[in-house]
């Protein structure tokens, strides 16, 4: 996906716009869930580790330091989401 | 193809907020989160699985294998703890892209000082973010403010680096410790209660390094889960702000409840035993508990939950009032309620709550301090004046399960403890609250 630079800061604009009008509505009950959600959310970096890795074939330390950047960002995403399910759980079983 | 599945992964993105709303929907908002995350990786391999060697395909699987344990194992009340490390790997992720992204290609001019911001915000969110966990762990005390504040004026300056000097690593690996560096001080002068602040505000920023990632890589979907994740990061930072009449930059600067105020007693408190507390509790119509970070301390969600059902047998109404920034991160106390199956319709926020005190019959103060502080109505040098609190002096009686008279956070006393429609039950909150239960067998 290529783009322009002025049209993906547009796009930052509005999403950052969605995801503020969006959030201000989620009750204090949820916003522990919401924070460990987006913080899962969070590794979405993860993206970019893959995208890079291939190009650092030829540093063998840079393959390591990229390497570190994808067990953190799949630590954050697995764990994040996982600990968000158990969370949400307790609030399910409510209804 | 590959554009249509990002766009799908975007469009559940956002779907996930907003059906993060309510809380009969929000188990479901997590699918929904999972699999666009799911979508949107899939997708950075471009269909082309044989460009990756089988060290990366372990490194993920192992990582997230370890994730799963990790977030299996650990306790409801060391949530904090958890997210506050989750945050930080992401950030630290973020910062070690960069880092990779500036030492090995060629980058626009432009991409140069994007490559730096999130290189420096990820490595300040990974250490900030560590030491937020030693300080919520209570294995870190504060330290002097003065020093951190001189150091973190370098942060900004440090990004605008490569404007006037040529890029190397070595100014590359100075930039990164003096965030790192920078990340760790200005942590480590800020109080253990205010974590709600520092743990969202850190969010916010690993959400916008990864955004900013996503600039250097030209990826639109990271850098709108960025986007999203830096504005619901922003947003709770401003509530839990709000929610205690300070600013950001405030709570940043570190050192609140230093303060040497009087906090004397003019008289002592009237001191109750579990028994009278049962008895006062059983001629009551209603009760509201209010559960601060004692009631988290002390692991006393369960018998929290015990008394609320032999209260609700009686049929005396019982209502939980939470103040926005109890606990050590937002909605904290919720989800420990939750996870004793207290109702959350019967959780209230203080707007929802506040006008009610005045018409209840007893509140129950489980480890709370500041958030029920009336000086924050009267006392314009308090150092807590305007802060919204839990109006529970109004109460026609108010119990507070306290270990001591020891003020809390902001270091001031409280004089509601002395109010004559007040009484002390001295202990831990697990112990108070299970001689009363035991006392009401005999009631």
């Amino acid at each position: 996906m290529e783009a322009t630079f002025l049209l993906t800061l547009l796009i930052t604009f509005l999403a950052s716009f969605i995801g503020y009008e969006l959030i201000s509505k989620i009750p204090q009950t949820l916003h522990t869930p919401l924070m460990s959600g987006s913080n899962a959310i969070s590794g979405i970096t993860l993206i970019a580790a893959i995208l890079i890795y291939p190009e650092v074939r030829e540093s063998q330390i840079l393959q390591i330091i990229v390497l570190i950047a994808i067990s953190f960002a799949t630590l954050n995403i697995v764990g994040g989401f996982s600990v968000t399910g158990r969370i949400l759980e307790m609030f399910k079983k409510n209804d | 193809m590959i554009e249509i599945i990002l766009l799908i992964s975007a469009v559940l993105f956002i779907f996930a907020l907003k059906l993060f709303g309510r809380p009969s929907t929000a188990h479901r908002a997590n699918l929904f989160a999972m699999l666009a995350m799911a979508l949107a990786v899939f997708s950075a391999f471009n269909f082309d699985f044989s460009k990756y060697d089988s060290t990366f395909y372990i490194t993920i699987v192992i990582s997230g294998l370890l994730g799963v344990l990790i977030s299996k194992r650990v306790q409801m009340t060391q949530m904090p703890e958890l997210v506050g490390l989750f945050n930080g790997f992401g950030g630290g992720a973020s910062g070690a892209i960069a880092y990779v992204e500036l030492s090995n290609s060629s980058l626009h001019f432009n991409d140069y000082f994007v490559a730096i911001f999130s290189m420096v915000i990820g490595m300040f969110t990974f250490s900030g973010s560590l030491v937020a966990v030693m300080k919520l762990r209570g294995k870190l005390n504060n330290f002097s403010s003065k020093f951190a504040n001189i150091f973190s004026v370098f942060l900004p300056v440090i990004i605008f680096i490569p404007a006037v000097l040529e890029i190397d690593n070595f100014v590359i690996e100075f930039i990164i410790l003096v965030a790192l560096i920078t990340g760790i001080i200005r942590v480590a002068v800020i109080g253990g209660a205010d974590m709600p602040v520092v743990i969202a505000f850190l969010n916010s920023l690993s959400g916008i390094a990864a955004m900013s990632a996503g600039f250097i890589v030209n990826s639109i979907i990271l850098i709108v889960a960025g986007a999203l994740v830096g504005a619901s990061g922003i947003i709770l930072t401003l509530l839990m702000c709000a929610a205690m009449n300070r600013t950001l930059l405030d709570v940043l600067k570190g050192g609140f409840g230093n303060t040497t105020i009087n906090n004397e007693y003019e008289k002592d408190p009237f001191s109750t035993s579990p028994e009278d507390v049962a008895i006062q509790l059983s001629y009551a119509e209603s009760v509201v508990i209010v559960p601060g970070y004692g009631m988290a301390v002390a692991q006393a969600q369960a018998a929290v939950k015990e008394l609320t059902n032999t209260l609700k047998d009686k049929n005396i109404e019982v209502k939980f009032a939470i103040h926005p920034v109890a606990g050590r991160m937002p909605g904290h106390m919720n989800v420990l309620l939750a996870e004793v199956d207290i109702d959350y319709e019967d959780m209230f926020t203080l707007e929802d709550i506040n006008s009610d005190f005045s018409s209840t019959d007893v509140v129950l103060v489980l480890g709370a301090n500041d958030v029920v502080n009336p000086l924050a109505r009267t006392d314009e040098d308090s150092p807590i004046y305007g802060m919204p609190i839990l109006d529970v002096d109004l109460a026609r009686q108010v119990i507070v399960i306290k270990r001591s008279m020891s003020p809390g956070y902001a270091g001031i006393a409280n004089p509601l403890f002395i109010n004559d429609n007040a009484k002390m039950l001295f202990t831990d909150a697990k112990e108070g609250l299970e001689n009363i239960i035991k006392s009401f067998e005999l009631v």
